[in-house]
């Protein structure tokens, strides 16, 4: 007895102090950001490193966004970002929904899948070219917009597939029921489905914020002033042939971490259930 | 009210045929049951009436509409689900309200017609819990609730009472049957259990492999059944089928069994079947034991003892009396009357008549 006891000690000391190092190598790097970006930059570079800021300031944050226009960059991320997980998740919940329950010739249901998802085989910046004459032609480069069309093209397969796996998931009785009781296909979708399929939603709409809050390749390509320039390529545009502006960089990068946390909070309980979703039947 | 009417409907999905030629008429206020194993065709017939699955050939009808292509919403069915297939994000009376939302019925109407079905199902007092909070008999019952809320055309009930337990589901059925009576509905039973047919049923449909085996009142399809496959899929315990020879008249099994006066029948391959209940243990020196053969087992049910005795390489089984005592191998005599026993063909699996 003593034995088991000893050896379930030792698995939970184990186990402790692997979540330890999984959290130092992934919030260390965070914590550093955080910290340079309330130090003078001479503290910066201190050897040995200044772990916590001895004189704290906020003169980056300053510099940042009231000197540099981060702000107006901050705004152009949000309003891409939360556009294109609108889209992403409005259009990718249907398609998403038509895919897992209409029926469908021989194989094409598969086939049909399979074609939206090979969209995101090739790297993204294998397209960047031809993006960049198509909304040349269009006059669109520079323009929120085309930064949008370009990332809904890209979380538009994702939504899809995450939305068609969590509807497949529900029993088909439900929507069934509902049409029985006077629904229609619509009525079926939007009254049963879509609410009991919430924690996908929440699930498929962070990925999508996050993937396009932290874009940096197209944007850089698409964009070129502050008109539609995101928080990627302004933090970016710190590092300058003379100089790379740590200071500013950290504060720039530590703010744009907040709304993303904040949002996982907010959807965490939804989230945790989502990413599940599929392992627990019932 | 309406009946419901099937002219040669067929379905296929893909190469498999669920439903083949199918010819049926659901009377006006009576139900109907179609009982039959898994994979007969029984669910699917249902579906195609609820608009759930289109026909792939061939008319239904509810009243005098022909519904081919009709959309559920305008069939004016309603359905009990096997898994009652409840909203699992609406309380209890949203549950039983929403055929009426739908319908846009005023919120207070909505209201008075929920309490009073709830009431009728006993439900009142569970309103406003969700459907996880609930025991699998109460979500029958919101199942149930849900499809009496409107008056529809036709009741469709699939497996309703397949998911409850046994004590739950005798008492489910007989208030399924005094709900139908009171309610006067068209209703379509689903089961592959045959006691419920049995109990329910106005008409029972046996169905095997998407074809109509028979169609009859319970007492027919148990008193004279048409087919081989009618004959064992009814009675609990099964009919004995019991293959052998009939030549001029008399009935001989490889296992020993002999029975005269099967008239001036000649089968080669024949079927001879007989229930249990019409087989009686003989005293010994009795008259007219068509066989003795030791004991299998016995089991005492309660109001009588199931005897299964070892013919040959066949078992059959006796219902005797529940003072019935014998042990294992022991050798009784069984007999029966003739008028009670049925002759099958194996070749066309019907019934030869003598």
């Amino acid at each position: 007895m003593a034995h088991r006891r000893k050896s379930i000690e030792i698995q939970r000391v184990a186990a402790y102090a692997t979540i330890a190092v999984a959290l130092v190598v992934t919030l260390f790097p965070v914590y550093w950001i955080a910290a340079n970006s309330f130090k003078y930059d001479i503290d910066i570079f201190s050897i040995p490193p200044q772990w916590i800021p001895a004189n704290p300031t906020l003169k980056h944050y300053r510099a940042a966004f009231i000197e540099r226009p981060f702000l107006i960059y901050a705004l152009n991320s949000l309003i891409i970002a939360v556009s294109t997980t609108l889209v992403s998740v409005v259009f990718g919940s249907l398609a998403g929904y038509a895919l897992a329950r209409f029926q469908y010739p021989g194989r094409w249901r598969y086939q049909i899948s399979f074609w939206i998802l090979s969209t995101r085989m090739m790297p993204p910046i294998v397209t960047i070219i031809p993006l960049y004459i198509a909304f040349n032609h269009l006059g669109m480069l520079n323009t929120k917009p085309a930064v949008i069309i370009a990332y809904t093209a890209f979380n538009l397969p994702f939504a899809t597939w995450m939305m068609k796996s969590y509807f497949q998931d529900l029993p088909v009785e439900l929507e069934e029921a509902a049409m029985v009781d006077g629904d229609t296909r619509l009525g079926a979708f939007l009254h049963v489905a879509l609410p009991l399929a919430r924690p996908g939603l929440a699930a498929t709409a962070i990925f999508c914020l996050i993937i396009s809050w932290n874009e940096f390749l197209l944007a850089l390509i698409l964009t070129l002033t502050e008109r539609s320039q995101t928080l990627p390529i302004g933090i970016a545009g710190r590092v300058t042939q003379y100089n790379t502006y740590w200071g500013e960089i950290s504060a720039a990068g530590f703010t744009a971490c907040i709304p993303i946390v904040i949002f996982a909070f907010v959807v965490q309980k939804h989230l945790v259930r989502g990413i599940s979703f599929g392992a627990v039947k019932g | 009210m309406a009946s419901v009417v099937f002219q040669h409907v067929v379905k296929k999905f893909g190469a498999f045929t669920a439903v083949s030629d199918l010819n049926l008429e659901v009377r006006d206020k009576k139900l109907l049951v179609l009982l039959g194993p898994s994979g007969c065709g029984k669910t699917t017939t249902m579906r195609m009436v609820a608009g759930l699955e289109e026909v792939t050939a061939g008319d239904i009808f509810i009243g005098s509409d022909r519904v081919n292509g009709v959309l559920p919403k305008y069939r004016d069915v309603a359905m009990v689900f096997q898994s009652y297939a409840l909203y699992p994000h609406l309380s209890v009376a949203d549950n039983i309200g929403y055929p009426l939302k739908i319908r846009k019925v005023p919120e207070d109407k909505r209201r008075r017609m929920i309490m009073e079905v709830a009431r009728r199902v006993e439900l009142d007092g569970l309103l406003d819990r969700l459907p996880k909070q609930l025991s699998g008999g109460q979500r029958q019952r919101v199942a149930l609730a849900r499809a009496i809320i409107r008056t529809p055309k036709v009741f469709l009930m699939d497996e309703p009472l397949s998911n409850l337990d046994a004590k739950l589901r005798v008492q489910m059925r007989a208030e399924l049957k005094h709900l139908q009576h009171e309610l006067q509905v068209t209703t379509i039973y689903v089961t592959h259990d045959q006691i419920e047919a049995m109990t329910l049923a106005d008409r029972v449909a046996v169905m095997n492999k998407g074809v109509i085996e028979q169609l009859g009142t319970p007492r027919e399809i148990y008193n004279d059944p048409r087919t081989l496959f009618v004959a064992g899929f009814i009675g609990s315990p099964p009919m004995n089928l019991i293959d052998g020879e009939v030549k001029d008249g008399v009935f001989t099994s490889p296992g020993g069994i002999r029975v005269d006066g099967l008239g001036s029948a000649s089968v080669a391959r024949a079927v001879l079947g007989v229930r249990p209940e019409d087989i009686h243990v003989i005293p010994a020196g009795g008259a007219k034991a068509n066989i003795a053969a030791p004991i299998y087992s016995v089991e005492l049910t309660g109001e009588s003892t199931l005897v299964t005795v070892r013919a040959g390489a066949a078992l059959l089984a006796v219902r005797a009396d529940k003072n019935f005592a014998g042990d294992y191998d022991q050798i009784v005599q069984v007999g029966f009357s003739p008028e009670r026993a049925f002759v099958f063909d194996r070749q066309s699996q019907e019934r030869v008549d003598f």
